[in-house]
């Protein structure tokens, strides 16, 4: 009896430490899993992170003279010279359209905004929609039209190419231009060209993705926010003085 | 009996694959900039697309927690052996996968571009659909051999 109590209890003790054995073995397993998807995780963050202190392309820059037919907001004679290079389809230009426009708005006559084309090969309505600007622009509307296309660019880009063309009008009538001469100045060669022109400035320049800043004349990597933005011009504004 | 060892690596494996394509998405979109329009490759098409949110919520936050609770799922299954977290894993790759064949859909039909990493999510949450489906066949299996013995 009694020693089949001892027996009894050995085993019972025997069971005890195996049970406390694997429960500290789960332990250290789920623990090492959560630590190692926190480490996984804080690496990618690290990476992140890194990647947009690096500019790409530092070294990339541009003539920061304007052209005489550059759509500018803003002061032409400023000494800030801001340079976009965009793409009227490109959803992360249309991101960065409202914080340029407050941008403007907050610098005024400091700063000199230029607006230029570079419409992807990707996108089918760019080149149409960079048309429409620069005809709008003929009338003195070009930064009206402008702001049309970005306010309605997810709904315009999701039509067929076929009915570009009828947009357009529609946003040329609403901006009360002359539509017969809209017209003509769309389908222009001199407009085509221009358009052309910006895209191949842009190429030499090294672009390879919209939007594309140059302040100065020196690219920019694309500032995460409204105030990263202005504080980058502040920055220049400061070192310029 | 358990259910097959090599249809839970495939999960786990394709589970957290999903999870580390989900994940990077998810930070690149907190820390990272606006993507910016490359002339080739359409990411940035997709993810700012407007449909890259439900309810106000990004996808990818949604697809990173998703692929990591089934990861998690079948990690208990694997320290427990308790069938209940598996089946539970099992029973809720439909959702990733309807959800991925409807963001397919989208990027061809609608956005018509297409993003390298969510179609690894496709990849990753149809494997899991179909692992999924193999390991309730297995445990079916298994309960109806048990009850004819």
């Amino acid at each position: 009896m009694n020693n089949y109590e001892s027996h009894r209890q050995e085993k019972l003790a025997k069971e005890h430490i195996a049970r406390k054995k694997r429960f500290i073995y789960q332990i250290a397993l789920w623990f090492s899993i959560i630590a190692g998807i926190g480490l996984i995780v804080g690496g990618m963050i690290y990476f992140v992170a890194r990647q947009n202190l690096v500019p790409t392309n530092s070294l990339a820059t541009i003539e920061s003279a304007l052209a005489s037919d550059d759509w500018v907001k803003g002061n032409k004679d400023a000494k800030m010279v801001f340079i976009e290079y965009s793409d009227f389809q490109c959803p992360a230009c249309a991101f960065y359209y409202p914080l340029l426009k407050k941008i403007s708005e907050e610098f005024g006559d400091n700063l000199a905004i230029v607006y230029r084309h570079f419409p992807l090969p990707k996108h089918q309505g760019a080149k149409p929609m960079a048309y429409a600007a620069e005809a709008a622009g003929k009338q003195g509307k070009f930064w009206e039209m402008h702001d049309m296309i970005f306010d309605n660019q997810n709904k315009w880009a999701v039509q067929s190419q076929s009915k570009i063309k009828d947009i357009v009008v529609e946003y040329a009538k609403s901006l009360e231009l002359n539509i017969e001469q809209f017209e003509k100045d769309f389908g222009s060669k001199e407009i085509e060209q221009k358009v052309e022109g910006h895209y191949r400035e842009g190429v030499k320049a090294g672009i390879s993705s919209t939007p594309t800043f140059f302040l100065n004349g020196r690219i920019l990597q694309n500032p995460k926010n409204y105030d990263e933005l202005r504080n980058i011009i502040n920055q220049a504004i400061d070192e310029n003085l | 009996m358990k259910i097959s060892k090599t249809l839970i690596i495939i999960f786990l494996a394709a589970s957290f694959i999903g999870f580390l394509d989900a994940a990077y998405l998810t930070v690149q979109h907190y820390l990272g900039t606006v993507p910016p329009c490359a002339i080739t490759g359409g990411c940035a098409t997709v993810l700012t697309s407007g449909y890259q949110k439900i309810f106000g919520i990004q996808v990818a936050l949604l697809g990173a927690i998703y692929y990591l609770t089934l990861f998690l799922l079948a990690v208990a299954y694997l320290t427990s052996s308790r069938k209940i977290f598996i089946l539970l894993a099992a029973l809720a790759t439909p959702i990733g996968f309807i959800a991925s064949l409807w963001f397919v859909c989208l990027q061809l039909f609608v956005i018509k571009a297409i993003c390298f990493y969510c179609m690894i999510s496709a990849l990753t949450s149809t494997t899991l659909f179909a692992t999924g489906i193999m390991i309730i066949i297995n445990y079916r299996k298994q309960m109806l051999s048990k009850v004819k013995e």
